[in-house]
């Protein structure tokens, strides 16, 4: 269906002066893709995915410019001779962002647009319409507006949007790296039965490889400048720079053939929970009883009744085997840094946050989960004086951030939001370090030294907006720390992070935290809760649902469980470090 | 766009803008005696002209998109008048103060002339449209639009804070001329109703209607305009800069004509 | 060939243009007439259609308009009131004192006596624009204008797309621009007054060039611009006739603007214009391979909402025309204008509109709830 034929992409370095020195992207792409395959692309960020991607529709260089080297032939139409939008109704190519791919604005009239500009007969284009909502099971949201719909829904309707033309090959750029697990697992499984059902080709570009590695026929590797070839994911896996937990544990223990799922490698680890078991038996009995039994009664935590009582960790010596990060903190002289009692806050006529208690001392990483709509943002943003409450206090730093001026709140809680963009407007990294010097009113070059502490090596002509995902959550931070504030809040910043990046943002975390900072962060992504996280708060319809130390909380929770502590259940580790710890210390 | 499509686009502008100058400017230009005069009090004419304005609206965008326009023009072109009409939608608690203008004057500089003159007349018809208020001013608010952002990309070269100033001046006095301009094209319309000495006169001729209408728009419209012209100025002193380095990067990134090659 | 509509039409929307075209011809007889009794008529029933007829959760554009119209009426009076107007009556209601002004303000007047008849004829004036402004408050109620961007010919495809565009995206950006302000808070700003307008606009404009790009690789790979086929003779047949139309429009102007030229290079030359212009509008539109979906029918209904629109509007003209009594009622001296049953009956015509047209699907489910 797909041919690369030694494929190579470059760029002009400058557009406007004429040919200058060219960047290479990748070269030497040679692969077949067949019909019917779900193939993946892995890479880290930065690496090419996205340009090989874009090659497939013609994307590459015909919208892009640059030059396109070799030949890539799709369901025999050279993407030399056909434009994208003649490909259309071969290939379907589907954005990272689903909202901005969006013509119209309601569902109906977005899967019909593409069929309108190819000319399709007003009958067909009907019965199409009915058959793509049928598909991706969008009937009943048909006339919504596509605003109103959920992320998942949203990104249902970009695939129906291209699939309506019919083409029998669907490219796909990062389509769950912005969402929520739930909403992802909805998208793939709409992924899943075109791919089974319709036989149609998948090629899909993501970085939360744990989402889609077990559903991937063939994958292929792009870093360094080149492509491999289509290879077996197992196989792939093995030597991919990035890999998600399940295969890093696997590859750890030289696990052959590496599990890509849960499953298969729960199923091959049944001798590990044994030994583990055997060799740090003070780990077991305290995780046993927090995490033994049904996976639903292990969110085994008390309820808050109390603000004080909240703080302190349930299971002192579960959390200090098995997550070496969660020294005791609570019990510093200073007190909690924030504190709410009995926070309720409405948005929008909804309650969005109800009878929350919280407290979080110096030196804590609270992660903050649960599903969309429970909370965690209003939580967030009434710390730091965003939101008015409805009734109950906040404290931040001795601070009321609902009565103070910002330029008072900043200097105790900094928050960065989801989008980190938005706190950004320079045009270069140095000018926007100076701008917040000047907004905080510290000594000019402060922020600077915060980022060169942080993230080392961001060049400072840069445009921000130019930066890498990880980069510019680094400055964000850097422009939030410059004020120096107690607590640090953090909304959902691993989204769209790979694996490194991800991997820098938990090491920044816990530096933090052991500066002395209280740092809340509200998260789907369960790997760095495991991995940082002292304790773990989860709300549920403004509720706070549970509250404890993370292992206790995360490991047996069928939603929030990290894949090791899936793997491991009912043992509870969260990582891969600290089952390659254990063994150390058994052995 | 091909050369000879160019000089096509440019003549039937220079026309448009005579159709323009004919629809709001009739009550000064009508001889009297003309046919226009004879057609008694302003109300007839006043309905063929907002026909015609109208007409022209069509057939001007028609023109500007008739070598077809490709999705990246497109979508800045939408983005852009989505950001008019939303600037639109929350001002509308400030009384019709426009803060429209200074987005138009700053793209319509970044973007050029014919690319602005689109984005003018489409960021008013999405307005519009947001605010549904289409009625039979909308044609002549696109064409006026459409001008104000033109003529910010007709505006003579210049860089750094003469720019600024440039378009802050030029802010001012769109502000100012727009509305003189719009108040034109219903002003014949208020009959015997007008203020006594400010009202439309048929055949009265050009200089004793020019004097009526300066007493109507001090008396009844300048002190909307000039807030409006204050402010479109003193946006545009705050934002041009940032703004224009802005735009000028996006278009600069979207590569709208970038070289596009195949080596073996 | 007209097809009476079902005894009871299933709930459907109607096709926006029959509104349009109602509209226009019930703003045209509110044009023609300064009776007040008329033009109240006119309002009520555009208010009763918009009553009968918005569809659930279309915007009532009506009060709005209604509004704007009541502030035209009052200021129309007041300015009356103030400058004096056209209008020099005879009864004196009350005397303001009066500014003398310079000599070269010449014949504009400040303060002096206010008198019934000038004020009424202001506010018979201010009506009569208010009635006009109901009636498109009414339009903009019953059929959304968005809706009518469907009906753009082919020509104006490429233009009609940007306005959806535009419209997709307005909303997200007022999202953006209260997000970024909200940020604003976060290094320490209030994100209120002047200067902070610059510091929101960039990164929400920023934000949203952006996503230009990603919206304009989405279409070029759906296939947007690919069913341009327009034949290279059609364009240039197109072409032609734009330039020829514009310039018959721009010599017809000439004509019916200058007295002395001769009456065929006036009024002739300017409709032969306009058709030449409008005709380069269908030419380029021929061929077009671009389809649309769904479009809603045109049917019975819409063919008598239309009707009933046209009947006042023909109805007014006519009458205005030939100078029936009571078009324009006496202005000096003030009397009670007359009603002429004729034209009561002809705007009543108008109100046939909303029984005639099929009820809209929510709002015909909301009132089945509802019984």
């Amino acid at each position: 269906m797909i041919r690369f034929e030694d494929v190579a992409v470059s760029y002009d370095t400058d557009a406007g002066a004429g040919r200058g020195p060219e960047r290479l992207v990748f070269s030497g792409a040679t692969f077949e893709v067949p019909e019917g395959e779900l193939v993946l692309v892995v890479g880290p960020t930065g690496s090419g995915k996205s340009t090989l991607l874009r090659c497939v529709n013609g994307l590459v260089p015909h919208f892009s410019g640059g030059t396109l080297h070799g030949r890539v032939t799709v369901a025999g139409r050279d993407t030399r001779s056909h434009r994208p939008r003649d490909l259309a109704d071969v290939v379907g190519f589907v954005v990272q962002d689903p909202v901005s791919s969006f013509v119209t604005d309601t569902v109906e009239d977005e899967i019909a647009y593409g069929m309108e500009a190819l000319g399709v007969d007003a009958l067909a284009m009907r019965r199409r319409v009915e058959e793509t909502l049928d598909v991706l099971g969008l009937a009943d949201v048909r006339a919504r507006a596509l605003r109103e719909l959920s992320g998942g829904q949203q990104q249902r309707v970009a695939i129906g949007a291209v699939l309506a033309a019919g083409p029998r090959i669907l490219v796909l750029d990062e389509p769950t790296s912005a969402l929520d697990p739930v909403a992802a697992e909805d998208v793939l499984a709409a992924l899943n039965r075109l791919v089974h059902d319709l036989g149609i080709t998948v090629v899909v570009a993501e970085h939360r490889l744990e989402r889609v590695i077990h559903h991937a026929d063939r994958v292929v590797l792009v870093g360094d400048g080149s492509v491999s070839g289509l290879l077996d994911p197992a196989e792939a896996m093995l030597s991919s720079s990035i890999f998600p937990p399940v295969i890093g544990l696997g590859r750890a223990l030289g696990w052959t053939p590496l599990p890509l799922s849960v499953r298969d490698a729960r199923r091959r680890a049944h001798d590990l929970r044994q030994s583990l078991a055997n060799a740090s038996g003070a780990a077991v009995p305290g995780a046993g009883s927090a995490a033994g039994g049904l996976p639903t009664e292990g969110t085994a935590s008390t309820l808050p009744t109390d603000a004080s009582r909240v703080a302190l960790p349930t299971d002192a010596t579960a959390a200090t085997a098995v997550a070496p990060a969660a020294v005791a903190a609570t019990d510093s002289p200073r007190g909690p840094v924030v504190q709410t009692d009995r926070l309720a806050v409405r948005r929008g006529g909804v309650v969005a946050l109800r009878g929350v208690s919280l407290s979080v001392g110096p030196g804590e990483v609270v992660a903050l989960m649960g599903r969309n709509g429970a909370g965690k943002s209003t939580l967030l943003a009434s710390l730091v004086g965003q939101t008015k409450p409805a009734a109950g206090t906040i404290r931040v730093g001795g601070l009321d951030p609902t009565r103070a001026k910002p330029a008072q709140v900043v200097r105790h809680a900094g928050l960065v939001p989801q989008d980190p963009s938005l706190l950004l407007y320079a045009d270069s990294v140095a000018q926007e370090c100076a701008a917040a010097d000047h907004d905080f009113g510290v000594p000019h070059g402060s922020t600077a030294a915060v980022l060169e502490r942080i993230a080392p090596g961001i060049p400072p002509e840069q445009h921000p907006r130019e930066l890498s995902e990880g980069q510019r959550v680094s400055l964000a931070l850097a422009v939030v720390l410059a004020s120096a504030p107690e607590a640090v809040l953090l909304d959902e910043p691993t989204r769209g992070l790979d694996y490194a990046a991800k991997r820098r943002l938990l090491q920044l975390l816990r530096r933090l935290a052991d500066a002395g900072h209280a740092v809340v962060v509200a998260t789907h992504d369960v790997e760095l809760a495991a991995e940082v996280a002292t304790r773990v708060v989860v709300l549920a319809e403004g509720e706070v649902v549970a509250d404890g130390p993370a292992p206790s909380v995360l490991s047996g929770s069928p939603a929030f469980a990290p894949q090791v502590a899936k793997i491991l259940h009912p043992l509870a580790y969260l990582t891969v470090k600290d089952v390659v710890a254990a063994l150390g210390e058994a052995s | 766009m091909s050369g000879r499509s160019r000089w096509r686009t440019a003549a039937s502008m220079t026309l448009v803008l005579a159709v323009g100058v004919a629809a709001f400017g009739w009550p000064f230009l009508a001889a009297p005696g003309s046919q226009v005069g004879q057609l008694g009090h302003g109300t007839d004419a006043s309905f063929v002209f907002v026909l015609l304005m109208a007409l022209m609206c069509l057939v001007l965008l028609a023109e500007l998109s008739s070598g077809g326009i490709d999705a990246k023009t497109i979508a800045v072109l939408g983005v852009l008048a989505a950001a008019g009409g939303a600037l639109r939608v929350l001002s509308a608690g400030t009384a019709g103060l426009e803060p429209m203008f200074f987005l138009l004057v700053i793209a319509g500089r970044a973007l050029g002339a014919a690319k602005g003159f689109l984005l003018g007349a489409l960021a008013l018809l999405a307005s519009a449209f947001l605010t549904a208020g289409i009625g039979p001013w909308t044609p002549f608010q696109m064409i006026c639009c459409g001008w104000v952002a033109l003529g910010a990309g007709l505006l003579p070269r210049a860089a750094g804070w003469a720019e600024r100033w440039l378009l802050a001046a030029y802010g001012l006095v769109c502000g100012l001329l727009y509305g003189a301009v719009m108040n034109l094209w219903f002003w014949p319309f208020m009959g015997s109703s007008a203020p006594a000495g400010a009202g439309y006169v048929p055949g009265a001729g050009a200089s004793a209607n020019l004097g009526h209408y300066a007493v109507f728009y001090v008396t009844t419209s300048l002190a909307w305009d000039l807030p409006r012209g204050v402010l479109t100025a003193a946006l545009t002193l705050v934002a041009s800069r940032p703004l224009l380095r802005a735009l000028r990067r996006s278009v600069r990134q979207a590569r709208f004509e970038a070289p596009v090659r195949f080596a073996p | 060939m007209r097809r009476l509509p079902h005894p009871a039409p299933l709930p459907r929307l109607l096709h926006p243009a029959a509104w349009w075209v109602w509209g226009a011809g019930l703003a045209v007889a509110a044009s023609r007439t300064t009776n007040p009794f008329l033009l109240v008529l006119v309002v009520a029933v555009a208010g009763w259609v918009v009553l009968e007829r918005r569809e659930k959760g279309v915007p009532n554009a009506f009060l709005p308009f209604l509004v704007v119209g009541l502030f035209a009426i009052g200021l129309r009076v007041v300015m009356v009131a103030l400058l004096g107007g056209g209008v020099t009556g005879r009864v004196v209601l009350f005397r303001l004192p009066e500014i003398p002004l310079p000599q070269w303000t010449s014949g504009v007047r400040l303060g002096g006596a206010v008198t019934l008849e000038g004020v009424l004829a202001a506010a018979y004036e201010g009506l009569r624009l208010a009635a006009m402004l109901a009636c498109l408050g009414a339009t903009n109620a019953l059929a959304s204008p968005r809706r009518l961007l469907r009906y753009v010919p082919a020509t104006l495809y490429e233009v009609g797309t940007a306005v959806v565009v535009a419209l997709t995206f307005a909303p997200q950006l007022v999202d953006d621009a209260l997000r970024v302000r909200a940020a604003r808070r976060l290094r320490g700003h209030s994100g209120r007054g002047l200067a902070e307008i610059g510091r929101l606009a960039v990164p929400v404009l920023v934000g949203a060039l952006e996503r230009s790009l990603h919206l304009a690789a989405s279409m070029e790979s759906r296939g947007y611009g690919r069913a341009v086929r327009r034949t290279r003779s059609s364009a240039a047949l197109a072409g032609a006739l734009t330039l020829l139309g514009l310039f018959g429009v721009v010599t017809g102007l000439y004509g019916v603007l200058d007295g002395t030229a001769p009456l065929l290079l006036g009024a002739p030359m300017l409709a032969a214009g306009s058709l030449c212009a409008a005709a380069a509008l269908v030419v380029g539109a021929r061929r077009d391979p671009r389809t649309r979906y769904r479009r809603d029918p045109w049917q019975g209904a819409e063919w008598l909402v239309s009707a009933a629109g046209l009947v006042p509007g023909v109805v007014l003209a006519v009458a205005a025309a030939s100078g029936w009594p009571g078009v324009v009622p006496q202005q000096v001296p003030a009397t009670l204008p007359s009603v002429p049953l004729a034209l009561v009956a002809a705007i009543a015509v108008a109100a046939l509109a909303a029984p005639l047209a099929p009820v809209p699907p929510a709002l015909a489910l909301a009132r089945e709830r509802a019984s």
